[in-house]
């Protein structure tokens, strides 16, 4: 396993967040949210520099980082789509958009496009239900989608 | 601690506050059925089978997370609970598979129990079960099966607070969560096997046991580890006179329900293939004239023993006592060192040793049980590395920080893993101990106003004055300190240093103190009471004490001390020591020298070894006789906090055991005594042996019993002195599963086999331009081992550590003859 | 209506420190420093005011359990908003940002809190910037920080963010998250008031409860008490949801009839189908028929009607649906959520998925509805937090009120759907 090698712009940003807390494990989503979003994907050497520099065991990361369903240790798509399938958008057609969103992109929930643009993922509820239905592509939430809707957000990613 | 009375099921039961009602309830043996609950993991509250009715509480409540409280009045069989038992179980069972006649928990299995007692009749679950994978690899030792896991969360929490590595974790979640280990890597920690003792189901299984044999087929032997000196409790499985199993007996006076995976796995040398099985002459040392009186090759063992006796005898008669010596074991029992240092001293000679350190019986303190660590507000840790040596005294003093309040002080030449437990650490150059700790004693007699006769000179150690204040601050504002120190990693005369240390210790109004010497060795304490030195008797009698020596031991018993095992070695080199047995020992590769105490041994007219296992030491023996060892033998061992108990065999052998076998070279000598039982040497140790007078066989039972503090003699030390060089000073370290003659190619615990490492300071490393991973030669004592950098900060500069990673490595050779710390220069190769 | 946290809500630039000062933000700090600490936390029990993230209990009561006299104490704002139909706190967060800072600067003040956090879901990541940039903001004009106005006073805040984990909304899964753990919840006692954040006495509040403080403040216990009902002071924030014409969040006056909501501010259902359900409180409290849209939406008369006002969001189903579909979306939610620590929850949540999905399979067995309510007896009240209850309560409501949906799909048993 090669050493994982944090940034200089990535260190500062570690020593801001370790800043914030007076225990230092409480930087540990902090960080794997850093390394994702610097490498869409949390890689296991990452999981170990990040336990070293948290005085955690490797495992402890990997079991922090599994709980939560936002880390990857697989890369997905430059853009991920999480749709919300939950109470409030399944009761505004979430389900058949959804269909519609897979067919659109050419793959099944929970895959990849070939291309590795788009992960398109069945998500849970978002809070944003009074917009139902909803979708986030990366930290932007769409709401009150249609089919129409849907294809002209997918068509302006680029 | 406040008592509290509550009531559970009618009965009214007290126990101390803080009790769990789980446990409240075993006291008066009504059972409220767990799976995730341990209690010395503490409560998880995961498995929710303990529910029970509480009075005034609208929900059932888990009787393993609540404490007691007063009037409490608990019910744990009504209706409700009963339907929540049976509900809980149906949910446990939903995904568990029925594989109970193929599975090795299959009669001893709480989920199988739970199920038996509180269990519904049938399961309403009628779609498939969730396919978890079966039988994979935990470790080289360990298998887990995923689909009878019931996510209890007791091995992962084992892992997070006793071992305290958070090696073996949850991941995922929800029903997808699982037990495992980062990137799927074996959790092969040095107690990874007791997982397996507290799996309430067939998850986690015993790799070597899987489908050996049923549970209630085995026959199960009650006795102990006879690997290092914590002596753990252990249950040995056997089925037709064959081991199958290890597992853990608890004895919170010892182990705490632990045993590491050495003591687990590390018994492959009961069928070695190396055993000694029957007396034999070797033809060595054809040049030289033996004074052996040959004997037939297919001789009892007995014969050849009387004939070792005759031959001893002669030696004495031609050359006198001195002329011969005794070199025991600090690995065999207490009946077995007993025995041999009577005969040694029946034949004139006090040259009886079995280590190759200074020290002496006793301590000038209360001897502290492993227990006492967990009530001592300040843990003192000399020298010492539990977690290599003493791997279950390692999880104690983790407790005992992290549960009772106890601060660890460290002070020591290297770096250790419970370093990070540490509220001080303080480390000194290697070879430094002795100014260290006086250092210590000499700042904690300057707080108390007392007269000292000594000075230390701190600036060799490379601790800082301010270092040293708050190391001195930390014990004498302590109110309980136990003071835990390793005579074996102690050069010079330093173990007697620490023993006036002690004497200082005890000499601070406030403080209550204690200590525990922890040699790494089985019977290591077991040896210094039962005299096998050269200057003691049993019981620390000197042998200055010439009054109390003859009255316990006779006109004739010799009151001239002996010569050390080191001066045997240097005498039988020069000539003058002619015969030597050697018990349970390997000097070849265990002592300081090398090749020069092969030569030493050579040079003997003759050489006795009496051992279990062949070793480079039988090679150079005219005589051997055939040791069973654990797993056969029968005695008693001391254990590192004084506590004496009873190793049961486990195993049946056509072969003599040794306490016999000794008796019968007593008898030789003309000791009319005769032992019909190993019992009756107790009893005579009992009798003899000052600090074992309440020692018995009953008395000790299952569990042990402590013997009496031994009393230590007051020795008198000069101020330590240091020599320089520009070499590096050598620390040998300890490695739990060095590969020697105990786990040998074929142990189960081989995958921990490591290359030899010399830990190199940066400041060192630099200037002799080496780095991470060089191979290098390190020379000392005319002789070159080789070995890896690793660069750190382990040890001071001006200093080396060397883990001693197997025999073959043979660091020990770097080490002069006489056990000074050695110099040793290091090459690139 | 009476608007509280809704007032200037859709006023341009509102979440910017000028525009909120403008609008006499900050003015209740001036007010509470002039205060003892204890005076503050007497208002707040006076005024009534309950937590409005989905339990209830009483927050000036809640703040005056801490552990007298032992600090560092924390405080931690629940930002994790995550129970299905609810999205009141990401609005105020998003639009509001400075409400909140000033009530956690109150909060911290009454308390002696010196460090706050704003725990916000990992998905709010865009909002944590706006947060902070607000935080930012408040520190430069000396709200935040040491000696805060002259007061001695000292106080600092951050925001936290998780990654997703619904069961991060309980509080003390909440904290175990943001010491960096896995956010399973934690065994109580003890209470997160006596050993909460890093074992120090802590107050968790949801976001809408702590931005009610400063109207508290600044225009007195009473005032606030003496809207609402008897029991049920204050307003509330609901989410309207599901199948209505202008699904919103509106903020009410506690007691107005649900129907109100449904009909006049959420504009009616939607292509004027008839109302079949609606779920008032968020996904975790019973469902309740139409013949119940009446009740006062107030903690007692939900109660009384056999639901819960939760977290107050109002999901509303017509007719066109059938409800053992959207059972088993919830139960299939809470599955996913269970952090799996409980037997009962973890096997429970998905034998119950098993169960209703081979129902809709039209593959169930006669007796099926009676295993359904037997095993949802198993698991509630049964485990360390309410999720399991959270997953019964559809369950149970549903068989209660619906049980003809379910009979729908025997009537086709061996039909493969």
């Amino acid at each position: 396993m090669s050493e994982y090698k944090f940034s200089e712009d990535q260190e500062k940003e570690i020593a801001s967040i370790l800043a914030k807390y007076p225990f230092k494990t409480s930087a540990l989503l902090p960080l794997l949210t850093l390394v994702q979003r610097a490498d869409q994907v949390v890689s296991p050497e990452a999981m170990v520099a990040i336990g070293k520099r948290l005085d955690v065991s490797p495992a402890y990361v990997q079991s922090v980082l599994s709980f939560y369903t936002m880390y990857h240790t697989e890369k997905v798509g430059k853009y991920m789509i999480l749709f919300c399938i939950n109470i409030s958008c399944q009761l505004n057609g979430s389900d058949k958009l959804l269909e519609h969103t897979a067919k659109k992109l050419n793959i099944k929930v929970g895959e990849t496009t070939f291309d590795e643009k788009f992960t398109l993922h069945r998500e849970e509820c978002l809070a944003a239900c009074t917009e139902a239905p909803m979708m986030r592509v990366n930290d932007t939430y769409y709401g009150d989608l249609t089919e129409q809707r849907i294809d002209q957000i997918i068509d302006s990613l680029d | 601690m406040s008592e509290v009375t509550l009531t559970i099921d009618g009965i009214s039961v007290t126990v101390p506050k803080g009790t769990k009602v789980a446990d409240a309830a075993k006291q008066v043996d009504i059972d409220i059925p767990v799976f995730c609950y341990h209690e010395k993991i503490g409560p998880l509250g995961c498995c929710r089978m303990c529910l029970v009715e509480v009075e005034k509480m609208p929900k059932l409540m888990t009787a393993c997370t609540m404490d007691v409280a007063p009037d409490m009045v608990v019910k744990t069989t009504t209706e409700k609970v009963e339907k929540a038992q049976k509900g809980v179980l149906e949910f446990t069972l939903l995904n568990h598979p029925l594989d109970c006649p193929v599975c090795d928990k299959g009669g001893e299995c709480p989920l199988q129990d739970n199920t038996f007692k509180f269990g519904p009749p049938d399961t309403r679950m009628e779609f498939h079960r969730a396919n978890n994978v079966k039988a994979a690899p935990l470790s080289p030792v360990i298998t887990i099966d995923r689909e009878r896991c019931i996510a209890c969360q007791r091995c992962t929490a084992y892992s997070e607070r006793i071992e305290q590595g958070q090696g073996l974790v949850m991941l995922n979640r929800g029903f997808n969560n699982e037990v495992n280990t980062f990137n799927n890597e074996p959790y092969d920690t040095r107690y990874s096997g007791n997982v397996i003792d507290i799996c309430p189901v067939g998850a986690l299984t015993n790799t070597d046991f899987r489908f050996k044999a049923r549970t209630w087929d085995l026959s199960n032997h009650d006795t102990l580890c006879a690997h290092c000196g914590v002596n753990c409790n252990i249950t040995v499985g056997t089925r037709l006179n064959q081991l199958m199993r290890i597992e853990a007996r608890p004895n919170d006076a010892v182990d705490d329900g632990w045993i590491c995976d050495k003591g687990r796995w590390g018994h492959n040398f009961m069928e070695s293939q190396n055993r000694i099985t029957a007396a034999r002459e070797n033809s060595v040392g054809s040049t030289k004239p033996t004074s052996f009186p040959n004997f037939p090759i297919d001789a009892p063992t007995e014969h050849a023993a009387e004939k070792v006796v005759e031959a001893f005898k002669k030696i004495v008669d031609e050359h006198g006592p001195d002329s011969v010596g005794f070199i025991g074991s600090a690995y065999a029992t207490n009946e077995e060192s007993y025995l041999y240092q009577k005969m040694f001293r029946l034949l004139g000679t006090n040259n009886i040793d079995h280590k190759t350190y200074q020290d002496t019986p006793g301590l000038p303190i209360d001897h502290y049980d492993i227990e006492q660590i967990e009530s001592s507000n300040i843990v003192l840790l000399i020298a010492s590395d539990p977690t290599e040596e003493l791997p279950i005294l390692d999880l104690r003093i983790k407790k005992a920080v992290s549960n009772c309040e106890t601060r660890l002080l460290c002070l020591n030449d290297q770096d250790t893993a419970l370093d990070k437990y540490a509220h001080l650490k303080v480390k000194y150059k290697i070879g430094s101990e002795a100014s260290a700790v006086d250092a210590l004693a000499e700042g904690l007699a300057r707080e108390l106003g007392e007269a000292i006769e000594f000075s230390s000179t701190l600036d060799q150690t490379g601790i800082s004055a301010d270092e040293m204040k708050s190391l001195v601050e930390a014990v004498r504002s302590s109110m309980k300190v136990c003071v835990v120190y390793n005579p074996a990693a102690l050069s010079g005369n330093a173990g007697l240093r620490v023993k006036r240390l002690l004497q200082v210790i005890s000499k601070i109004p406030t403080v209550e103190c204690g200590a525990i010497p922890v040699a790494p060795a089985t019977n290591a304490v077991g040896a210094m009471d039962m005299g096998l030195v050269p200057d003691f008797y049993p019981g620390g009698v000197s042998v200055k004490d010439t009054e109390q020596v003859q009255s316990l031991w006779g006109e004739n018993a010799p009151t001239k001390a002996g010569l050390s095992a080191l001066e045997m070695i240097a005498k039988a080199k020069s000539g003058e020591l002619k015969a030597l047995l050697v018990y349970r020992s390997n000097p070849a590769v265990d002592f300081p020298g090398g090749a020069q105490v092969v030569e030493a041994l050579k040079n003997l007219d003759l050489l006795v070894v009496h051992d279990m296992l062949e070793t480079e030491t039988t090679q150079l023996a005219k005589i051997v006789l055939p040791s069973n060892g654990p797993g056969f033998d029968e005695g008693t061992t001391t254990n590192i906090g004084g506590r004496v108990q009873t190793r049961r065999k486990s195993l049946d052998t056509d072969h003599i055991a040794d306490w016999k076998l000794i008796n019968v070279m007593l008898k030789t000598l003309g000791d009319e005594t005769g032992y019909p039982r190993a019992a009756k040497v107790l009893d005579e140790i009992s009798m003899k042996v000052p600090g074992y007078q309440e020692i018995d066989s009953r008395g000790v039972g299952k569990l042990g019993l402590n013997r009496e503090k031994v009393s230590c003699e007051e020795s008198s030390i000069g101020n330590a002195s240091m020599d320089s060089s520009d070499k590096l000073r050598l620390r040998i370290a300890n490695y739990l599963f060095a590969h020697d003659k105990i786990l040998d190619a074929s142990s189960k615990l081989a995958h921990h086999f490591k290359a030899s490492i010399a830990f190199l300071n940066e400041k060192d490393a630099s200037s002799m331009n080496v780095g991470d991973g060089d191979a290098v030669r390190i020379l000392g004592n005319g002789m070159e081992i080789n070995a890896e950098v690793k660069v750190d900060s382990r040890c001071k500069p001006g200093g080396v550590v060397v883990p001693k990673i197997s025999d073959e490595q043979g660091v020990n050779g770097l080490q002069n003859l006489d056990g000074s710390p050695a110099w040793v220069s290091i090459e690139k190769v | 209506m009476t608007q509280i946290l809704f007032k200037d809500i859709n006023k341009e630039g509102l979440h910017t420190m000028k525009v909120y000062e403008e609008l006499g933000g900050y003015q209740s700090l001036k007010k509470a420093f002039a205060q003892k600490p204890d005076e503050i936390v007497a208002a707040v029990k006076a005024s009534g005011l309950r937590g409005r993230g989905g339990a209830g209990f009483p927050t000036g009561l809640k703040w005056s359990f801490l552990a007298k006299d032992v600090f560092p104490r924390y405080l931690c704002c629940n930002a994790d908003e995550s129970e299905p139909g609810t999205c009141k706190d990401r609005e105020l967060l998003l639009k509001n940002p400075h409400l909140l800072i000033e009530g956690m600067i109150l909060c911290s003040y009454a308390c002696q809190i010196e460090t706050g956090y704003i725990y916000m879901r990992g998905e709010f990541h865009d909002l944590s910037f706006i947060m902070d940039k607000a935080l930012e903001e408040a520190r430069a004009k000396g709200y935040l920080g040491k000696n805060i106005m002259g007061t001695g006073f000292n106080l600092d805040i951050h925001t936290h963010l998780g990654a997703g984990a619904y069961i991060c909304g309980e509080e003390s899964a909440l904290l175990n998250s943001l010491e960096g753990g896995r956010g399973e919840p934690r065994m109580k006692p003890p209470f997160p008031a006596v050993e909460g954040l890093y074992s120090k006495p802590t107050v968790i509040n949801n976001v809408e409860t702590l931005c009610v403080v400063p109207y508290i403040v600044n225009e007195g216990a009473e005032k606030y008490a003496s809207l609402g009902t008897e029991k049920s002071k204050g307003t509330k924030l609901v989410s309207v949801s599901g199948h209505v014409k202008k699904p919103g969040n509106y903020e009410i006056e506690m007691g107005t009839p649900t129907s109100e909501l449904i009909y006049n501010l959420a504009g009616g259902i939607r292509n004027d189908n008839k109302l079949k359900a609606f779920i008032p409180g968020g996904s975790s409290v019973p469902m309740l028929p139409a013949d119940k849209v009446d009740t006062p939406y107030d903690y007692e008369s939900l109660a009384a009607a056999g639901t819960m006002l939760g977290s107050g969001a109002l999901i509303v189903i017509d007719d066109s649906v059938n409800i053992v579909e959207t059972t088993l979306r919830l139960i299939s939610f809470y599955m996913h959520e269970s952090c799996g620590k409980c037997t009962p929850c973890r096997e429970g949540t998905r034998w119950l998925y098993q169960i209703v999905e081979r129902i809709m399979q039209n593959k169930g067995q006669l007796d099926y509805i009676e295993k359904l309510e037997d095993i949802c007896g198993n698991m509630s009240f049964k485990t360390f937090c309410p999720l399991a209850d959270a997953c019964v309560a559809p369950v149970v409501s549903s068989i209660k009120h619906f049980r003809s949906d379910y009979e729908e799909y025997f009537k086709n048993v061996g039909v493969s759907s």
